[in-house]
């Protein structure tokens, strides 16, 4: 199953590489991969591996993130975007280009993480409030956060159009125009992310079983949850920062990984490693050949890909609640 | 009791009709103050003279064609909504269920962008809209199952219905129209810049429509809030009630959207701010229209008048003090037990 994994992902990487508005052939990759074509096609390829190394980490970092959201608050509802996360990232961002002018992409990052871990946290505040967290209460909180926080970044963004309108594109998501740059400096973040999440991500199976069965099996249970939602914050806002706001990947993948591989976290993780990706990168290839010779943003074609699998996560609903 | 024959019987309450002349007064002095506030406003010594068609050329061409047709608009798209957000919450019993929250705003932006961008004069635009909001709907529907009960899964589910919906709109707008994409953008989180006195006839047009339709039906809703065994015993039908209670929100909804774009959370805020204030039971169908007009023309004069600008899309302002307001709602329905 793990091989039929990273096969998948060889093939959307290569996808990512041969596909775009000047579409080039396998065969041109190839020459271009072991420097032996002309110079053009040369420069369209190598164009395409910013963002494909873009689509991989940041891929990587959502499924990640939303399989710890789910295994920790063990909510099937759970996802970085949906929990406002996203628009908290957006709003430190708009918040500094407003303040200080056009920044670098690099310089969003560190705008990004504290915004990002701060609506989380309000998130969870307002979706904690009156007793114990449910299934569906910090969804609603997290929409919560992110209408107001979406209110403010599109008012912002309306009000001084010049300077947004670089940072247009970043608010829906897009892994188009960033080059290497953004991803060494995101990398850090999401590796730290990444080593906690995969730190914790032994213990979330005890957690699945329910709180007392998970003690009775002598887990620690307050580190698997305050890690794992610390690790699914870092990673998200990692990702954000990179790619801007791209909804439901974290979503959707932990679904499509346990109808894959099953409940077992040991398994799933490394899984939702690989389809992480994959479903970005083959997003973005889509995203960038639908409308040619224009570019769509990723961030629309995941809300496509997304949206139905939250509608049938709420059709499951039924039995449990 | 007020009695039209067989078919109409509105339950009157005295506090409810208290409210509702207040609630007027409120919305014509709101009014007043759009028109002659700011630069360019007509002085309200002038406003009975040049209402009355005997103004400056000046004050007329600011009452017919700058502050006049914007404000029938947001008094129409209020009240359009406020009585979408009443029969929506009561048929479905459940304060949270309301259009825009479950993403039939959403929907019929995305179906006004594609009338709009994709069909142009082929499909007229609030056609777009309602087809958009049924789809939602249907969507909605469909994804939580036969009741509209839940009020948790109505609510997730309509946050899915309405991400598609903004990503059909984006598509729609970064393939078609790279050079208006800013004002589409604006229009859709709900814009009344530049309206004209078409738009305001088609919403009120609508509203005037529906309003007799809702007399109709409001015995039967009244029933229907009691539950459906109940209801059913009453001789009420409940589904059918709901059904069209259901498309009539539906209806309205489309209308604003088409008229404003999707202008968030009036439909939500404004039934609940009518039950409230009336203390009475039942939809408050025309206080909550009253409390929709009111409160959209509010926005509307904040919008105009906020520092950073008009042209700042008045269904932003709603979304951030609705954002707030359902956060509160949230915590105290969980409180409750409700979610």
């Amino acid at each position: 199953m793990i091989g039929a994994g990273a096969a998948a992902l060889t093939g959307a990487v290569l996808l990512s590489l041969v596909l775009g508005s000047k579409p080039t052939t396998p065969l041109e990759v190839w020459r271009v991969l072991t420097g032996d074509a002309d110079g053009f096609t040369a420069t369209v390829v190598e164009s395409r591996y910013p963002r494909t190394v873009l689509g991989i980490v940041a891929g990587a970092a959502l499924a990640l993130s939303g399989t710890l959201m789910q295994g920790v608050t063990r909510n099937p509802l759970a996802d970085p975007g949906l929990l406002g996360v996203n628009a908290g990232a957006a709003a430190a961002v708009v918040t500094a280009t407003a303040v200080l002018g056009p920044t670098s992409v690099t310089a969003t990052v560190w705008w990004a993480l504290p915004g990002a871990v701060l609506a989380g946290l309000a998130a969870h505040a307002v979706g904690s409030r009156g007793g114990d967290g449910g299934m569906v209460r910090l969804v609603l909180a997290g929409a919560v956060v992110s209408a107001v926080l979406t209110a403010y970044v599109q008012a912002l963004g309306l009000t001084f159009p010049d300077v947004f309108d670089s940072y247009r594109h970043w608010v829906v998501g897009s892994l188009a125009g960033r080059d290497f740059d953004v991803v060494a400096s995101v990398l850090p973040v999401v590796a730290v992310g990444a080593a906690l999440g995969l730190a914790v991500s032994g213990g979330l199976n005890a957690l699945a079983l329910g709180e007392e069965a998970a003690v009775a099996t002598g887990a620690n249970t307050a580190w698997v949850r305050s890690g794992g939602l610390v690790a699914a914050t870092v990673l998200a806002a990692g990702a954000t920062a990179a790619a801007g706001p791209i909804a439901f990947v974290g979503l959707a993948v932990p679904h499509v990984v346990r109808a894959l591989v099953g409940v077992d976290f040991r398994v799933q993780v490394p899984f939702a490693l690989l389809a992480g990706p994959t479903l970005l990168l083959v997003a973005d290839v889509v995203a960038r050949t639908v409308v040619r010779p224009t570019e769509l943003m990723v961030g629309v074609v995941t809300a496509f890909v997304g949206a139905p699998v939250l509608l049938y996560a709420v059709r499951r609903m039924r039995e449990t609640t | 009791m007020f009695r039209l024959g067989r078919a109409v019987a509105l339950p009157v309450h005295p506090r409810s009709l208290l409210v509702a002349a207040l609630l007027l007064v409120l919305l014509v002095a709101a009014a007043a103050a759009t028109l002659s506030l700011g630069r360019l406003g007509i002085p309200l010594t002038r406003l009975p003279t040049v209402v009355a068609g005997a103004g400056e050329a000046t004050e007329t061409f600011v009452l017919d064609r700058l502050r006049g047709p914007r404000l029938a608009v947001a008094a129409g798209t209020g009240a359009a909504l406020g009585l979408a957000g009443a029969l929506f919450q009561s048929v479905t019993r459940n304060p949270l269920g309301s259009p825009d929250v479950i993403g039939l705003g959403a929907g019929a932006g995305a179906g006004a962008a594609i009338a709009a961008l994709v069909l142009p004069g082929i499909v007229p635009v609030p056609l777009g809209a309602l087809g958009g909001a049924a789809l939602a709907m249907l969507i909605v529907a469909t994804a939580t199952g036969t009741g509209l009960r839940h009020p948790g899964r109505l609510i997730v589910a309509g946050i899915g219905v309405a991400a598609m919906a903004h990503a059909v709109s984006e598509f729609v707008v970064a393939v078609m129209a790279r050079d208006q994409a800013s004002v589409l953008h604006a229009y859709l989180y709900g814009s009344l810049g530049a309206r004209s006195w078409e738009h305001a006839a088609v919403i009120w047009g609508v509203v005037a429509l529906a309003v007799p339709l809702v007399l109709v039906i409001a015995g039967a809703i009244a029933v229907n809030e009691m539950g459906d065994e109940l209801a059913d015993a009453l001789g009420g039908r409940a589904r059918s009630t709901r059904t069209a209670a259901i498309s009539l929100s539906v209806v309205l909804t489309a209308a604003a959207v088409s008229v404003a774009g999707p202008i968030a959370f009036v439909a939500l805020t404004a039934p609940q701010i009518a039950r409230r204030t009336t203390g009475a039971p039942g939809p408050n169908m025309a206080v909550a229209a009253v409390v929709g007009a009111l409160l959209l023309v509010l926005a509307d004069l904040a919008v105009q008048h906020s520092p950073i600008g008009d042209g700042l899309p008045v269904g932003l302002f709603t979304m951030a003090l609705g954002g707030v307001y359902l956060g509160y709602l949230l915590i105290r329905e969980w409180r409750r037990g409700n979610l």
